[in-house]
């Protein structure tokens, strides 16, 4: 889905147009540039939304902000990769994967 | 879990609006399920919180619900879209981490050297082969050893050792590289090296610049006076050498080539820093010759000092 900026703001209820437009020049929402300005789907939404938790509701302020988004991007995309990853196991033939998890579990013993 | 939303806040029934609004804040920061993407738990829970403040911040939906005109069950949050349910798919990578950054490469400090993220390759056959990853050591090593050359075992706690030759002259800090000797390789790729950085120990004698090795020799007044000979430690053992009559604290003596000598390039030398040391116990008859040695030397080292100063 496609949404522009005031249905946006229309549907959250929590923000105007000129915080959305604020957070847009932080670089801490990324919409897509469409021909009639800034174009949102569901992630920018979720995305907006968290923005507001944190920003409204958690009282994180502007200078905090940016250093918790990019923590929690970092941790996404340290997800992504596991997520690949297990995939990646999951692939391989049975044996492998049994190596795999047994060397992981003594990795993971010995490192705690 | 309870649905009284003053209990899910954890306040008093006669809470103030402000201690409600401080009670959510409080959990939301531990219930938040975009602040523990890998927790489903947390979901019902910040729900359940989300509504209970959102019937108690409202002062005329709280009045209702405290005369019983309503109850918590129709205030429920409607089920929403966290950022951690679509942040797990971002196609254009809009919001992924190293979209944004150069030097932060993603997980390749961890996963990097296991596949060589980049340096994968199908060869022509249509397998697939990645060169083994580097391992990285670090090894404390004497300073003799590093000025003279050694060879040191890097024990492994799997049992197997490494044996590691130290060039003689290696630096503090230097890092040598081990051929092949990293993880192997999958699918007929090269194995990877082994990166061992050396860490020097300081010596309590010698102390080194570059290739030339400094060393402090101890020496009486009246040696100092006479000259003499004395014998000095060097890294390859001691020589006898000759002290020069009226040498100073802090005078430097060389003795060429005595020094680190590297594989492939010149040898350094040794250089002997004097130090005027007296005895502990200074008597009378020591005073007397001091006093006849003031009378008959007319010598002031400080001129040097008072005229720059």
């Amino acid at each position: 889905m496609r949404y522009e900026e005031r249905e946006v703001v229309a549907q959250l209820q929590r923000l105007t147009v000129r915080e959305l437009r604020g957070w847009v020049r932080e670089g801490w929402v990324r919409p897509r540039q469409g021909e009639n300005g800034p174009v949102y789907d569901e992630l920018d939404i979720a995305r907006i939304q968290l923005v507001c938790d944190l920003k409204k509701e958690m009282s994180i302020g502007v200078d905090m902000l940016p250093v918790v988004l990019s923590l929690i991007d970092q941790l996404h995309a340290a997800r992504r990769d596991f997520r690949c990853l297990a995939a990646a196991v999951a692939d391989q033939p049975e044996p492998n994967q049994q190596a795999i998890s047994e060397a992981f579990r003594k990795v993971r013993n010995a490192n705690s | 879990m309870s649905d009284d939303p003053y209990e899910i806040l954890g306040v008093q029934r006669t809470a103030s609006d402000n201690e409600i609004r401080k009670a959510y804040k409080k959990q939301a920061k531990e219930l938040h399920p975009d602040l523990h993407p890998g927790d489903k738990s947390k979901e019902a829970a910040f729900q359940a919180l989300s509504g209970a403040y959102d019937l108690l911040r409202d002062p005329d939906k709280r009045r209702r619900f405290d005369a019983g005109e309503i109850d918590a069950a129709g205030h429920e949050q409607p089920q929403r879209q966290y950022y951690r349910d679509y942040a797990g798919s971002d196609p254009q990578g809009r919001y992924s981490y190293n979209a944004r950054s150069e030097d932060f490469e993603d997980f390749s400090d961890i996963f990097g050297d296991i596949f060589g993220r980049g340096s994968g390759r199908r060869t022509q056959s249509g397998t697939f082969s990645v060169d083994g990853g580097d391992l990285h050591f670090d090894l404390e090593i004497d300073f003799l050893d590093a000025a003279l050359g050694a060879k040191q075992k890097l024990a492994f706690t799997r049992g197997d050792a490494l044996e590691v030759t130290i060039p003689a002259g290696l630096r503090e800090g230097q890092t040598l590289r081990l051929r092949g000797r990293g993880k192997p390789g999958i699918g007929g790729g090269k194995p990877g090296d082994a990166l061992v950085t050396v860490h020097v120990r300081p010596h309590p004698q010698f102390s080194r610049d570059g290739n030339n090795i400094e060393v402090e020799l101890p020496v009486s007044f009246d040696e100092a006076v006479l000259g003499g000979r004395a014998e000095v430690s060097t890294i390859s053992g001691n020589v006898s050498m000759t002290i020069p009559s009226g040498v100073s604290s802090g005078h430097r003596l060389r003795l060429k080539g005595k020094g680190i000598h590297p594989k492939d390039g010149k040898a350094g030398d040794q250089f002997v820093r004097i130090r005027i040391v007296l005895p502990e116990k200074i008597d009378e008859q020591m005073r007397d010759l001091a006093r006849e040695w003031r009378e008959h030397v007319n010598h002031d080292p400080r001129t040097k000092q008072r005229r720059t100063a």
